[in-house]
């Protein structure tokens, strides 16, 4: 699966395997640096998703044709 | 209108009239919750309700048909307190006014906690609260969606739990009434719409309160929603001690509220710094393999074979010098020694004494052919003799000379078998007829016995 399309628990998931594999004594050169470099890039996407989500609160009413309508909402005034 | 209905205008049939105050009734009282006490309870059949409703100075009278009775999670009995849902009807054969009662509810503690006793049973029987039913809270999702009242202070303790948590949070708030006896269907409704709009997770919320406030989250309608629902579901409702139904058909269960805003997002600092110190682990792991492998290709090019390869030679050589001085010396040794014992033998033989001895050797030899000659010859002279007479003997017995005088062999006609008695042979049998001059092929047709005696002819 390619990283990019990992989920944010498959990545975390996919980061802790690399992790058990690079301590094991046995794992050769190459392999050691293939897993370093996809474990940078797990790592590198999942941060990257932590940050990129833009954050808003919406309230989702229905309009009178029954459509849903999401808008921004401002709690610092308690509205409803 | 016509001129005699002018004339007697206020003149109904009793049909008309129940008919017309029927039609108004159930218009003005279409969808009404009333509360009371059940009295003349009487279940016919088992099948239709009929009761009274009454509080202290009046009553009203109930119908509750089978269709509608049939999923109550509660007995209705007599002097029960419940809360019903319905229309206002008239039964027109007796102009009687009635409550077409479509839904029931148990009131009062005591009630509710048996009602609530069976449904959680009725649900775990069906297999609602099974954990494999359960889907995973995604640990990251996009879209929080949330069914509460935008009113209260439960929204507002899960969004500072969130911001604390993930300050780019994003919630889709749905409003509904978390109280009063249509809070179910309106929670079920919100559950809908968060899922048309597309949500990663939906958290039904509520403050703590008694039993009865409570009521919305514990009634068949809003178990079966979740239970179907392909998002998955928080229930966060009342205090930590408070245990719904919805409690136990979602897919997890937050104490309160705000244990719902730490369970539905990570803790995004806590995250970084994880993440953080896994790429640092990462790091230095591959670091210090790379140094264990260095240190070895450094101990290897630091042995001597790189180093200096010469060097390695130059033991060999000399062994190698050292071995051949050594062989070619051995087998010079061999080659005197061998010498040594050709000399000897040489020594040993005498050339003139060894002519003589070949001399005296080859009379002897020339007298012993002459005697084995002559004793061949004679030999061989008695054999010659002996054979002809042999020979002689063995014509008088030759069968072709015999079969010259006039005998004959009978054979099978293809197998090499002779015939020599007439019941060996068969009527009709092929033969082989063999002659001194050649073979007469002939069929056998008759067999006659009989003995022949020495003397006598052929019986042709």
């Amino acid at each position: 699966m390619k990283i990019e399309k990992m989920s944010f628990e498959q990545s975390i998931e996919k980061l802790e395997e690399i992790v058990k594999e690079l301590e094991n004594e046995n794992i050769s050169l190459e392999e050691s640096m293939e897993k370093f470099e996809t474990g940078i890039k797990l790592s590198s996407n999942c941060l990257k998703k932590l940050n990129e989500a833009e954050g808003k609160i919406e309230k989702l009413t229905r309009s009178g044709d029954g459509k849903l309508i999401a808008s921004e909402l401002d709690l610092g005034k308690g509205n409803k | 209108m016509e001129d005699h209905k002018t004339l007697n205008s206020n003149v109904y049939t009793v049909s008309e009239l129940n008919s017309d105050i029927r039609k108004n009734l159930e218009s003005n009282y279409s969808n009404i919750w009333l509360e009371g006490e059940v009295s003349n309870f009487y279940f016919h059949d088992r099948k239709h309700m009929y009761f009274d409703l009454k509080d202290e100075g009046s009553k009203i009278k109930v119908v509750m048909f089978q269709y509608y009775n049939k999923d109550l999670i509660f007995d209705i009995k007599e002097g029960l307190h419940i809360l019903i849902n319905g229309y206002v009807s008239v039964y027109e054969k007796r102009g009687d006014y009635q409550i077409v009662a479509l839904d029931a509810r148990p009131v009062g503690k005591g009630s509710l906690i048996l009602a609530f006793e069976r449904l959680k049973q009725e649900l775990e029987k069906k297999g609602y609260f099974d954990p494999a039913h359960k889907k995973k809270i995604p640990s990251m999702p996009g879209k929080i969606g949330i069914a509460t009242s935008a009113g209260g202070a439960v929204i507002r303790d899960i969004i500072s739990v969130l911001k604390r948590r993930f300050n780019n949070f994003h919630l889709v708030l749905r409003d509904v009434n978390v109280q009063g006896i249509t809070s179910d269907d309106e929670i079920c409704k919100a559950i809908d719409d968060l899922c048309e709009y597309g949500v990663d997770v939906i958290i039904l919320a509520r403050g703590g309160g008694s039993l009865e406030d409570l009521w919305a989250f514990n009634t068949k309608k809003i178990a079966e929603k979740i239970f179907d629902c392909s998002i998955p579901i928080i229930s966060a409702v009342g205090h930590e001690t408070d245990y719904t139904i919805s409690d136990f058909v979602a897919d997890k269960r937050a104490a309160t509220p705000s244990v719902a805003g730490q369970v539905v997002i990570l803790d995004k600092t806590a995250e970084t710094e994880n993440l953080k110190e896994m790429r640092k682990k990462i790091k230095n792991l591959v670091k210090s393999k790379i140094y264990i492998f260095k240190k070895e290709v450094k101990f290897l090019i630091d042995r001597k074979i790189f180093a200096q390869p010469r060097t390695m030679l130059d033991g060999f050589g000399q062994a190698a010098d050292e071995a051949r001085i050594k062989l070619v010396e051995n087998i010079k040794e061999i080659i005197a020694a061998r010498m040594r014992t050709v000399s000897d033998y040489a020594r040993l033989i005498d050339k003139k004494d060894m002519l003589k001895k070949v001399q005296a050797s080859r009379t002897v030899i020339g007298n012993i052919n002459i005697r084995i000659n002559s004793s061949i010859k004679g030999c061989l002279g008695s054999k010659k003799s002996k054979l002809r007479l042999m020979l002689g003997k063995l014509q008088e017995r030759n069968p072709v000379v015999i079969l010259n005088r006039g005998f004959a062999l009978i054979y099978k006609e293809k197998a090499d078998e002779s015939i020599k008695t007439a019941a060996e042979a068969e009527i009709n049998q092929k033969i082989r007829i063999i002659l001194g001059d050649g073979i007469l092929k002939a069929r056998i047709f008759d067999k006659i016995y009989k003995k022949l005696e020495l003397g006598l002819k052929n019986e042709n």
